[in-house]
Order: C-alpha cells, then sequence, then structure tokens
C-alpha cells in the first residue's frame, strides 16, 4: 500500500504547495504527518528524501513563499523537522540550505506568519522532531534558536509554552545524554561532564528558569516553576543538581512569600525534587509551617498525597490536614483558638467546604494506606467524620461547637458523599469496630432521611458494605441489619428514582456476597420478605434496574444454595428460574437480559451444583446465543465455557465409576454438551456477525479440539461422528453455505 | 400606622393594619386544631367510640360523664368540634374597610367576622381563592352538618373545672372563644361580600391607598398583597412558594423597596423538604399496597392533593401498581377536580400551555377516564358498591375528628398490613391519632408542605430589601423541638419586629409626604426659579381642597366684583385682601466673603466667635451683633436703624430671593 502512496506524493506535494488551493483540514495533515513517521520508523536507515525529491521541492516552496497558508506552514514545519531527524536527511535538508529557510527565525517572521500559534507549535515540533543527534542540536544553538524557545516560553498560546517546556527538557537531556554516548563523566555532577560548547546553552536555560522564579510577575514565576518541576522529573545528572543548586534561593523565598496559588505548582516541584533530600524536607517544613496560614492546608492535603516523603513532614501535615474536621466536629479546645486563619475560613461557606472536603478525603487516602496515626487515636478520628456526617444532615446540637459551620454544612450533599467515602475508607483500622454502633447508626440515618440524594445514598451503601463485612463476626450485625436495615431497604426499593432503586438492589447483592456462607443472614433474608420483594423488582419499569435485580436474586438464590435444600429455597429456585427465563426471552432491554445470563455462570461457578438448573441450560444457551444483543451473546459463551469445563474436567451429574476409560468419559461428557446444545451455539456463534463474538467462539472450539487431541487412545472420527454427526470443519462449511443462502 | 394581630398562628394569620385612614384586615385564618380536643364524628355508627368510659375526677368530685370520654389514657370531649376564632376584642371588626384574602386555606374564620358583627367592608379575592375557599366552607359545614350531636359540652369550659382536667384539656387556652362551625347561610353572606381581583390589578381604596394582590405560588389564585401609598409601601407576603408546582410562580420583584414586610406562612415543616416527602409518600404507597394493604391519606379536598395525583399518575405505572384504584371522597371532589382545570389562567406555564393542545391542564383528569381514580361525595351510596381493596383513598377531614375519614380509621385501623400517610402539616399526627389508639395500620409522616423555607426567604429578603420585617413571633427563634438549629429562624439587620396574638404593632416608620395636585391653570401662574441645579422653587398661594383623600390646589377665586351697593357690607363677606407675598429669601451667607464686604464697607473691627449653630460676629466700633446661623441671621443693634438696614442689605446681598 506503501509504495501506491508514494507514487501519489508527488502530486499531493503539488496540491499542497499551490497556494491557490484551499488547504485541507487540520485532521488530514496530522493523518499524513502520522503516514510519513509510521514510514520514517520503518525506513530503516534508508532516507526518504533520497527517494522522494518531491519533498525538497515542497518544502522549499511553502517556505519561501509568501502566501503559503499557516496550516502547511505548520505542517511543513513539523515534516522538515521529521525528515531531518536522521543524519542524512540533516544532511540533505541542510545541503539544499532549507533547514535554515524552514527554521532560522527570520524566516518565519515573514508575512506575520509568526503571530499564528499553529505555526509556531510547528516550528516547536519540528525542531522537537528534528533532536535526534548532536548536529541538529548544533544547528539550534548555532543560530542561536534557544532564545526563541525561551521566548515561546512566555507564548500566549498554552499549547505553544508547554510545547516550549518540552523542547527546553528535551535540549537539556540530550545535552547529558550526549555527553554520556560521547564517553565523559555523566554521572559526575560537575559542569566539565558537559562538552564545553554545551556548557552555556544549558546555563542559558536555567539562568531562565532562576531569573522567572525570581520574578514579581506571578504568571512567569508559574511558567518557571513548570519548567523546574520537569527538568527536575525528566532531566538526569548533572543537569538537575546544578539546577537545584541555583533555585535554591529563590523557591524559599517563594515559600516564605507564601501565595495560595502556587501552592499546587510548588509542591510538584518538590515532588520532582527528591523529597528525601534535606533541603526538600525544609522546604516541605517552610510551606507546612505552623498550620496558621491559608495555603498550608493544601499543601498538607498534597503532602499527604506524597508517596516518598520524610516521616516528620508526612505527620506534620497529618496534623494539619485534620485540623478542619476536628475544629468543626469535636468540643471546644483552647489549642484550636490559635488557629484564627482557619477559624476564618470555616466561617465562610466555599473554603468551609473545600477545606472539610480537603481534611476528609486525605484522610481516606490515608486511611488507604493504613497509615498509623500517632498523636491522636483512630477513634477520636472516626468519631469526628460520624460527627460531622451527623451535622450535615441537620440532626447535631451546633450549639455544642465553638464554631458555627453547621449552618453551611446541613444537607450539603458534597461533604455528605466524601464525609461517607471517609467513613467507608476508614474501616480498615480494626479498633473502630467499637464504634460499629455509632457508625450504622448514622449510616442508617442517611439510609432514612427523606432528603437524601441519590449520589448520598449510594455512597451510604458503599460505606456500609465496607461495615458490614468488617463487622461480620459480630453477633450483634444480623439483628441490625433485619431490624434496621432491611426495612428501610425495603422502602428505598419503591423509591421514587430508579437510581435508588439501583444502587439498593446493588447494595442487596453486595451485602449477600459479603455474608455468604452466614446462615442467619439467609434465614433473615428470608424471613423478613426482602426476597419477596427482590423478586417483584424483577417486574420493575427500569432495566437498569430489573438487571440489578435479576443480579441480587441470583445472589440469593446462591446464598441459598449453602444451606440444605428446604422447600423455601427450592420454592424461590423455581420462581427465580421462571421469572428470569422470562427476562431472557421477553425482555425488550439487554441489560436485564445479560445479567440472567450472568447469573446463571455464577451459578453454575458455584461450588455446590444445583440439579435444578440442568433443564434451564439448555435454553438459556440457545435463547442467549440467538440473542440479538452481542454482550448476551458474550456472556452467553462465557457460560458455554464454565459448563464446558464443569462438564469436561468432573462430571458431576454422572456417577463416577472407575472401569470407565478416559475415553468413555470424554464421549460422555461431550455428548452431554451436546445435548445442552454447547456445539450448536458454538458453530453458530462462528459465524457471527459481532467479531468478539466469533474470536469467542473460535477460541472454544479450539479449546475443545486440543482436548480431544490430547485424549491419546481416542478415535479421532468415531468422536466426532458420534458427538455431532458431522467432522467439525464440515460442520462449519455447511453451517456457513445455510447462512449464505438465507 | 398600627397592625393589630388577632391570630398568633403563623400560617393561618388574621392582622389589621391601619393605615392612612383605612383599616384593612390581611386575611382571616381559621385555626382548626382546637377539634383535636373533641372525639371524632363518625358517620356509622362506631361501637367503640360509643362505649367509651366518661370521665370521672379520681377522687369522683367532678363528674362529667356526658361531656368528657377518655380514650387510652386521654380525654376528649363528646360533642360538635369548636374552633378558635381570631381575636375578636382586639378592636371592633365593624370599623374594618376591607379584608384582603391571600388563599383559600386563610379564609376560613370568614363567617365568623363578616357576620353579626357590622362588618359592612368589602372582601378582596381572586376567583379560585373564592370558589375553593367555598368549596372547603362548604365541605367543612357538611361534614359537621352530617353528624349531628344533640347537645353542646360547656361546662368543661368552667375555670374551675378545666383546671381539674387531665392534660392537654387542662392546658387549653380561650377555651369560652371557641365557636362551633358555621351555616350553609352564613357561608353564602360572607362570601357574597367578595369582590373578585385579578394578579397585578391595582385597587383604590377610597382614594388613600392602592391594594394590589400577587402571585404567590403556593395555590391556585394564591396572592401577596402590595398596599402602597403614593410615598408609603407595605407588602403583605402570606403563604408563598418558590417551588415548582401547579400554580403560577410567585411575582418577587413587585415586593421591592417596601417600607415593611409582614412575612407570615412560611413552611410549618421547615426540616421536610417537600421532594423528600413526596418520595416517602410514594414509596411507603407502594410498600403497602404491594403487601397488600390500603393507603389513608387524610387530606384537604384542595390544594397538594392535585401534585400528589399527579406524581402518583407517574409513579404507579413505574411501581407496577397500575391496577391499584385511587377513591377521592369528600362532598365536594368532584367540584374540586373540575376546578383545578378550568382556572387556566392561574396556572403554571407549562400547564397553562396544555389548555391550547388542548389538554385538560391536570393529568387527574386521564386517571379519572381510566377509572383509576374514582370520587364520591361520601361513602354512603355508590362507593359501597364500587369500593375495591387493595386501594388508596384520600378523604378528609386531616384531623382525623370529622369527615369520611374517622369512617376508614375504624374500618382500616385494626390492620397492620394498612397505612394511614399523612401529608397535611397543619395538624401533630400524634395528636390526630390519640382518640384512635389502640391502632395497629401504620403511621407514615410526610407532611408536604410547599410554603418558604427560610434557607429561600433570607435570599428573597436580601433581594426584595424591605426596611423593616414585621412576623409572628416563632420565626425569630429555632424550633422548639430543635434548639440547636439556629439556621431555621429569621436573623435580620434590623432584627424582624415580631407578633403574638392581641399584640398591637406601631410599625416603625413616619409618613413624611402627601402628594398634592396642582390644577393647571395654577401650574401656569407659577414662576419658578432655579436655586440650585435641578432644583427650582416657586412660592404658591392658593386653595387647598381635600375630598375623598385626594388633595387639589386650586387659584385663589377672584374677589366677586363689589355691586354698586350703598348697604354696609358685612366684614365676614369681605374677599381676603391679596397681598403680595414678601419675598422669600435662600442661601446662606459664607463667612470670609461677608467678612470681606464688611471691610469694604469700613467696618473694620469685627470679633468672630464660632458657636454650635454658625458665627456670631461682634462689630466692636459699632456695637452691634450679628448672629448668623444656618436658617437665621440676625442683626442686634440699638437705635441705629440706618446701620442695620445697610448690614441687612449687606446680608441680602449673599441671598437669593424668590
Amino acid at each position: 500500500m506503501d509504495s501506491d502512496c508514494l507514487s501519489l506524493l508527488p502530486a499531493v506535494c503539488l496540491v499542497l504547495a499551490d497556494p491557490k488551493q484551499a488547504p485541507p483540514d487540520d485532521t488530514s495533515l496530522e493523518k499524513l504527518l502520522d503516514w510519513f513517521k509510521e514510514l520514517h520508523s520503518q525506513s530503516n536507515g534508508q532516507v526518504l528524501l533520497q527517494d522522494q525529491p518531491c519533498l525538497l521541492e515542497f518544502i522549499s516552496s511553502v517556505c519561501t513563499s509568501e502566501t503559503t497558508d499557516p496550516a502547511i506552514l505548520s505542517f511543513t514545519l513539523k515534516l522538515t523537522g521529521l525528515l531531518a531527524a536522521t543524519k542524512q536527511g540533516f544532511h540533505l535538508l541542510e545541503e539544499g540550505g532549507l533547514l535554515l529557510c524552514a527554521f532560522e527565525r527570520e524566516a518565519c517572521y515573514v508575512c506575520d506568519l509568526w503571530e499564528d500559534a499553529s505555526v509556531r507549535s510547528g516550528w516547536l515540533q519540528g525542531l522537537l522532531n528534528m533532536l535526534k543527534h548532536q548536529k541538529s542540536l548544533d544547528f539550534i544553538c548555532r543560530n542561536g534558536l534557544i532564545k526563541v524557545v525561551l521566548q515561546l516560553q512566555n507564548d500566549r498560546s498554552l499549547f505553544v509554552a508547554s510545547l516550549a517546556n518540552q523542547l527546553l527538557v528535551h535540549i537539556l537531556n540530550f545535552l547529558t545524554s550526549s555527553s554520556t554516548t560521547n564517553g565523559s563523566d555523566a554521572v559526575g555532577s560537575s559542569v566539565s561532564s558537559l562538552r564545553s560548547d554545551w556548557v552555556s546553552v544549558s546555563s542559558e536555560i536555567m539562568n531562565a528558569v532562576v531569573e522567572a522564579l525570581s520574578s514579581e510577575d506571578h504568571p512567569q514565576v508559574l511558567r518557571g516553576l513548570r519548567l523546574l518541576s520537569l527538568v527536575l522529573s525528566q532531566c538526569g545528572e548533572p543537569i538537575r543538581s546544578m539546577l537545584w543548586k541555583d533555585v535554591l534561593v529563590p523557591l524559599e523565598v517563594l515559600i516564605k512569600r507564601g501565595s495560595e496559588s502556587l501552592t499546587q505548582t510548588l509542591m510538584t516541584v518538590l515532588q520532582a525534587a527528591d523529597t528525601s533530600a534535606r533541603p526538600v524536607e525544609e522546604l516541605l517544613e517552610a510551606m507546612l509551617g505552623d498550620g496558621n496560614r491559608k495555603e498550608c492546608f493544601q499543601c498538607a492535603a498534597l503532602v499527604v498525597k506524597l508517596e516518598k516523603c520524610p516521616e516528620v513532614s508526612k505527620r506534620k501535615a497529618t496534623g494539619i490536614i485534620l485540623l478542619p474536621l476536628q475544629c468543626v466536629s469535636t468540643q471546644p479546645q483552647t489549642e484550636i483558638e490559635t488557629y484564627l486563619v482557619l477559624n476564618e475560613q470555616l466561617s465562610q461557606k466555599a473554603s468551609c467546604i473545600s477545606l472539610l472536603m480537603q481534611s476528609l478525603s486525605s484522610l481516606a487516602e490515608l486511611a488507604h494506606r493504613k497509615f498509623l496515626f500517632e498523636d491522636i487515636s483512630i477513634h477520636s478520628i472516626t468519631s469526628s467524620v460520624v460527627w460531622l456526617l451527623r451535622m450535615c444532615s441537620g440532626q447535631c446540637p451546633s450549639s455544642l461547637l465553638r464554631i458555627n459551620a453547621s449552618i453551611h454544612l446541613i444537607g450539603c450533599c458534597k461533604v455528605q458523599r466524601c464525609g461517607l467515602d471517609t467513613l467507608g475508607a476508614l474501616s480498615v483500622y480494626e479498633e473502630n469496630v467499637d464504634l460499629r454502633k455509632d457508625i450504622f447508626g448514622v449510616l442508617l440515618d442517611y439510609l432514612q432521611s427523606p432528603d437524601s440524594h441519590a449520589t448520598v445514598l449510594k455512597k451510604t451503601f458503599q460505606a456500609a458494605v465496607r461495615w458490614i463485612a468488617v463487622c461480620s463476626p459480630f453477633p450483634d450485625l444480623l439483628q441490625f441489619i433485619s431490624h434496621d436495615l432491611f426495612p428501610v431497604l425495603e422502602k428505598r426499593m419503591c423509591d421514587l428514582r430508579w437510581e435508588v432503586r439501583d444502587s439498593t438492589l446493588e447494595f442487596i447483592t453486595q451485602l449477600t456476597t459479603a455474608l455468604n456462607g452466614n446462615s442467619g443472614f439467609t434465614e433473615a433474608l428470608h424471613t423478613s420478605g426482602m426476597v419477596s420483594v427482590l423478586l417483584s423488582s424483577l417486574a420493575d419499569t427500569e432495566g437498569y434496574v430489573r438487571a440489578s435485580a435479576v443480579a441480587a436474586v441470583g445472589e440469593a438464590v446462591t446464598a441459598s444454595f449453602h444451606h440444605a435444600a428446604t422447600e423455601r429455597n427450592s420454592s424461590l429456585l423455581e420462581k427465580a428460574l421462571t421469572q428470569m427465563m422470562i427476562a431472557l426471552s421477553q425482555d425488550t432491554e439487554g441489560f436485564p437480559r445479560r445479567a440472567v445470563v450472568k447469573a446463571f455462570t455464577s451459578w453454575l461457578k458455584g461450588s455446590h451444583p444445583v440439579t435444578a438448573l440442568e433443564s434451564s441450560l439448555s435454553s438459556v444457551l440457545s435463547l442467549g446465543g440467538n440473542d440479538f444483543d452481542w454482550e448476551v451473546k458474550m456472556h452467553t459463551l462465557e457460560l458455554a465455557e464454565v459448563l464446558m469445563e464443569k462438564t469436561l474436567t468432573c462430571c458431576p451429574y454422572i456417577v463416577q465409576n472407575v472401569d470407565f476409560s478416559e475415553k468413555t468419559r470424554l464421549t460422555q461428557a461431550l455428548s452431554r454438551l451436546k445435548d445442552y446444545g454447547l456445539f450448536d451455539l458454538l458453530f453458530n456463534s462462528l459465524l457471527d456477525c459481532d467479531r468478539p463474538v466469533c474470536e469467542k467462539a473460535c477460541a472454544l472450539l479450539v479449546r475443545l479440539r486440543t482436548l480431544t487431541a490430547e485424549t491419546a487412545d481416542l478415535d479421532h472420527s468415531a468422536l466426532v461422528l458420534n458427538v455431532c454427526g458431522n467432522r467439525w470443519g464440515d460442520e462449519v462449511q455447511s453451517r456457513y453455505l445455510n447462512k449464505q443462502q438465507a | 400606622m398600627k397592625l393589630y394581630c388577632l391570630s398568633g398562628h403563623p400560617t393561618l394569620p388574621c392582622n389589621v393594619l391601619k393605615f392612612k385612614s383605612t383599616t384593612i384586615m390581611l386575611d382571616c385564618g381559621l385555626d382548626t386544631t382546637a377539634a383535636l380536643y373533641f372525639l371524632p364524628l363518625p358517620l356509622v355508627h362506631s361501637p367503640r367510640l360509643s362505649k367509651l368510659p366518661g370521665w370521672v375526677s379520681k377522687d369522683g368530685a367532678v363528674n362529667l360523664e356526658k361531656e368528657l370520654k377518655e380514650c387510652s389514657g386521654r380525654v376528649f370531649v363528646d360533642s360538635q368540634p369548636e374552633f378558635c376564632l381570631p381575636e375578636k376584642e382586639l378592636l371592633d371588626l365593624s370599623t374594618i374597610d376591607v379584608i384582603l384574602i391571600s388563599n383559600y386555606h386563610c379564609m376560613m374564620a370568614l363567617p365568623y367576622i363578616t357576620e353579626h358583627t357590622g362588618f359592612t367592608g368589602t372582601v378582596y379575592a381572586t376567583e379560585p381563592t373564592l370558589q375553593i375557599g367555598r368549596l372547603l366552607m362548604e365541605e367543612l359545614v357538611t361534614f359537621m352538618e352530617r353528624v349531628p350531636k344533640a347537645q353542646a359540652a360547656t361546662c368543661w369550659k368552667n375555670k374551675e373545672i378545666q383546671r381539674l382536667l387531665p392534660g392537654p384539656l387542662k392546658d387549653a387556652v380561650d377555651v369560652w372563644s371557641w365557636r362551633k362551625c358555621y351555616s350553609v347561610q352564613e357561608v353564602n353572606s360572607a362570601l357574597s361580600k367578595v369582590q373578585l381581583v385579578g394578579y397585578s390589578q391595582k385597587v383604590e381604596l377610597f382614594g388613600a391607598v392602592q391594594v394590589t394582590p400577587l402571585s404567590s405560588g403556593y395555590s391556585l389564585g394564591s396572592s401577596n398583597w402590595i398596599i402602597q401609598s403614593h410615598y408609603e409601601k407595605v407588602s403583605y407576603v402570606s403563604g408563598s412558594s418558590l417551588l415548582t408546582t401547579h400554580p403560577q410562580p410567585m411575582e418577587q420583584s413587585s415586593l421591592k423597596n417596601s417600607d415593611v414586610l409582614i412575612l407570615t406562612g412560611l413552611t410549618q415543616i421547615p426540616t421536610a423538604n417537600p421532594d423528600g416527602m413526596l418520595g416517602e409518600f410514594c414509596s411507603n404507597l407502594a410498600m403497602t399496597i404491594r403487601a397488600g394493604g390500603n393507603v389513608l391519606v387524610p387530606c384537604y379536598s384542595s390544594g397538594v392533593i392535585y401534585d400528589l395525583l399527579e406524581c402518583l399518575y407517574q409513579f404507579m405505572d413505574s411501581a407496577n401498581l397500575g391496577s391499584t384504584p385511587f377513591y377521592f371522597i369528600s362532598p365536594v371532589a368532584n367540584s374540586s377536580l373540575e376546578f383545578s382545570q378550568i382556572f387556566a389562567e392561574w396556572l403554571c406555564q407549562n400547564k397553562q400551555s396544555k389548555v391550547y393542545l388542548p389538554e385538560p391542564p391536570f393529568p387527574h383528569a386521564e386517571l379519572i377516564q381510566t377509572n383509576k381514580l374514582k370520587h364520591y361525595p361520601s361513602i354512603h351510596g355508590d362507593f359501597s358498591s364500587e369500593f375495591r381493596q387493595p386501594c388508596v383513598v384520600f378523604t378528609g377531614h386531616p384531623s382525623l375528628r370529622f369527615g369520611d375519614v374517622v369512617h376508614f380509621m375504624e374500618l382500616w385501623g385494626k390492620s397492620s398490613l394498612n397505612t394511614i400517610i399523612f401529608t397535611e402539616p397543619d395538624f401533630s399526627y400524634l395528636d390526630a391519632l390519640a382518640p384512635y389508639q389502640p391502632l395497629a395500620m401504620k403511621c407514615v409522616y410526610c407532611p408536604i408542605d410547599t410554603r418558604l423555607n427560610f434557607h429561600q426567604v433570607s435570599k428573597l429578603l436580601k433581594d426584595i430589601q424591605p426596611l423593616h420585617v414585621v412576623c409572628p413571633e416563632p420565626y425569630t427563634q429555632p424550633p422548639p423541638a430543635q434548639p440547636h438549629r439556629s439556621d431555621l429562624m429569621l436573623e435580620l439587620q434590623p432584627p424582624p419586629m415580631a407578633y403574638r396574638r392581641c399584640s398591637v404593632l406601631g410599625l416603625p416608620f413616619r409618613r413624611r409626604y402627601e402628594r398634592i395636585h396642582l390644577l393647571p391653570e395654577l401650574a401656569r401662574s407659577l414662576v419658578p426659579s432655579e436655586i440650585k441645579a435641578g432644583v427650582s422653587v416657586a412660592t404658591v398661594s392658593a386653595v387647598l381642597q381635600s375630598k375623598d383623600n385626594k388633595h387639589v390646589l386650586q387659584p385663589v377665586p377672584k374677589p366677586a366684583p363689589v355691586p354698586p351697593s350703598k348697604k354696609r357690607k358685612r366684614v365676614t363677606e369681605e374677599p381676603p385682601e391679596v397681598l403680595n407675598p414678601k419675598p422669600l429669601l435662600s442661601g446662606a451667607v459664607p463667612l470670609e466673603p461677608f467678612l470681606a464686604m464688611l471691610h469694604k464697607n469700613g467696618i473694620t473691627e469685627v470679633k468672630v466667635e464660632e458657636t454650635a449653630d454658625g458665627h456670631i460676629l461682634h462689630l466692636q466700633t459699632e456695637d452691634v451683633l450679628i448672629q448668623l446661623e444656618e436658617d437665621a441671621t440676625h442683626i442686634i443693634c440699638d437705635n441705629n436703624e440706618p446701620l442695620r438696614t445697610a448690614l441687612r442689605d449687606l446680608v441680602l446681598r449673599f441671598l437669593q430671593k424668590l
């Protein structure tokens, strides 16, 4: 194909270079460039330019024309860079004077084309593409292009500025890597390890960074910090240490000055620097301050997230980030009175909410890593979260609190969601199980409250599942579930909002999974009437809810498998099977049908054989295989896979006889699969219009073939004929022909 | 300007505003909670109620067996329920000029005010308010008259006896002012005094003030009122809602720039969000029906019921309860459902536009068409033959003391499968249920009150910025049950003026201006002179005529030509002598230039003394004092008239003459 395209290339170049033609849209130019890139990477040293002289003409005509469209010029610059990435290409272009023509700054100013951001971006991208060998770097240095790149760092277009930063980092990297390849001592931290003519280049760039950091102009400082963090994270030695040494003082000044809008970027810089190094630790310390500055909370929140961080800083940050939470939700403490800034921020709605969210999400982050709190007990932290959640639902007497933040917090969904997430995360601390009564109390309040937003309820359910899983050994849990939780769930399943009904059903499914094997729970599920509510939810008007109901019923049935087959259990299974088969054959939406097939798969996967399923399996395979939703078909093939595994590895439905030969066993298993209609499913799916379905079916057939091939004493022709009445190849062919004719 | 508060109930207000020679009653709500002290009036003989033991004091000294019955440890009055009327003694009700009604719930005491008090004024209300108010009154009367009680219990009201009764009867206040329900004749007579008004219509009252109803968004035809003169504006905000329900949205901008805003009718359940409650209502209803039980919804026959039916219309299908019948039982059920469909212009935009399709604005029409909603005037008649369970019954009265609801309480109360869902916020559900104890049926409290909550009202007040706010006392403190919720009260600067029953408030603003018209011929004769940029003044000599609270300046009538008569004229008949008025002076005498002027005129020795109001100049040689003050200048000069005149002329040089 490439050769066809190459033959068209001269004509394409002519069209592109023709200023009278309307320029093609950006996407097609990008695609063309991608094609060039691919070609370039495959060229194996062959130089495209040599074979395609039209490209040289094209570059020359575009760069010298005064009426070039900016888009075409930008494209040409990128292309030129790409072509100059190899030494030969570079040589050819330089020889023709084309490189200078394209990249020399004066050339670009012609016709105000430079004013167009796409041209500037193309120029930078071209240089970036080119920078693959020393000559290209020499070219950049020799022509004083570094200055232009440094200027572009402050470009009004964010894309251009960011590209300029990337290019600068790339140049610095290139300086060090070239030195290494040159055999000089690159690991050493002295400047001498760089080639002497390049020292000036690196110091030019680094001086620019230092200058930017010392500037009074906020945007310039920000740009300097961005470049600094890029250099620190992407460049090697000696550049890193050289730069770090130079910026330390301006960084200290910046941190001392304290500006909230710089915190995030400063932290990125510190993160990019080695956070365990002593100076960085000191800077971190300075940023966190004494916890009485506006920006220290954001900083603390970022420090908490750092993976590599000095323990001291992390402890300090943890102390600071927990302050807002403690301040709002604990009894008055004289100590807290000293935090004037915090108090002031908590008295304003927007900052109060954002501080608490930061506090809560940092706490969740810490809990996620099971951080060991030292100065403060996890009990008191958890109690604070519970208290805050109570306050958010308007239950806590705020008169007990010194800061009257409750007015901002009552009914605030954001804090509620965040708090519930955090409460869920705190379940990892075993000590907290002592607080389970309070925790379940507040969760229940949220579930009961008519004002709880659907998303808040969802978070409540998520937190509840985590806590229930943790508290499952305690006997009072069942009491809570059957007396308090189930009535609320029953009501929530009749909620006006389908989202709530859906998440309630999901919760019940998760709950049943989490308490799998707990006979008391299964008993409660049945006696409380939950099962019948679940069954009635199968007829919900919303497809998503029906799908969740199918999953919940499926899980309830699984739970009942664990216990002796009682009349109640078999009646549940019977009802569930009937309704699920109706759903699979009649439901107008895909989700419930997918859920039905998945439920069958999960039943089959379970360790308890369920003979009652057998009669339905062939219908499920046939209905699922003929569904018009490709995902249902995929799930059906997954079901078929499990069925194959179960049937072929051990056949639970056949009385094992030691005398049976391998061959007999396999033949019997295969014929059982045939009875289920598995082969029909696989062969039909092989010719399905959806590719993933065909692939899956094919994979399963291959697996079957391998298995039969491995069985040594098997007469293949007999087996195949017995099972399918036809050879597989012939079978596939005849089905294909039938399908074609149809 | 004064405000007489005849009711302390925040949502059933009755206040009288005296403003510029007019006496305006703002709403006349009837507090029906007194009915909770009475036994229910069963429609069908109730063996349970008839067997309740009479009350005798423990020591047997007081025996009120006939009047009071005991039920589950509480004592109820066995008599026709009575209501607590607005205060009648605070001012003479016959002096009331007009009554402004803001919504149909706030007019239920109208017959008590307009009948038998000597009231001769006019009542202003919108058409839906009148019509639905009439329905509610007729319903109330029917509920009472259907179950006549032979005797009226009065002995228990005796102070000495009441003191000995158990609570809460012991603590009931003003029991002697409680009255039985009015009659249909009184309702008709009261409503005949209503004059209909439309939103934004300006109604002149005696030329003194103008009253205008504005949409308040709470119920069909509900309004807030603006009462204004040329220079003063009082806004009366009664039940208002910012939620999108069926009525026209609330008009807020016209409330701006009020001197006083009287704020009543905020939500009674500030902690219950109507959306959440509607959700609770639906899920509890679905749960009960799914379990095979019936749902009883005690409610008023107009108002939230329309929204409930609309919500259920959508919900029942989605909850797979499509076949469950709804019954709406009320003597006025049919009219209420039909009226709601014909007041299109009073509905929200969404519903109004349906009328042009043409479709009925409310979906309950479809529910009726498809036989899902059936309405009956009472449980007697067709209902008993068509009644099918499980079902949902909407019926009154929400107090559970009278109306068809009493029958359903007796019928369904024994089964735990059934549920009663309270949606009206006016009554404490625990008190309402007291005479039905012990009760097996489930009770759910989902009060749906769409009126403004504290959050909305503080935002509204921030927008419209009234100078002063007057409100019922409960709004100035957190709810007694939740003393920690400081967000559930009005916090304003300056703090609102709170009233309670029988308060008389002097409203804190003085009238400073009055508009006077100049007749054109008089205006033509004026010679304005500009005293500073944009301000011109002129002297006017005219005759002021005040009639119907309108003031007109007319030219002074010319003296009639003296008839050639030799008779001696009587002095009194002489036309007043018209003198050219002395010129009026304006401006200020600036000190420094004045001193310079004195100096120029040979007065050099001047001692200037600063005083609180200006300066005193002592011309030492001449021994003259000149007092220069902001609004007066005095020249004190003994026996030297020429000098005084000269000084006067110097002063006059700095002043302008009119």
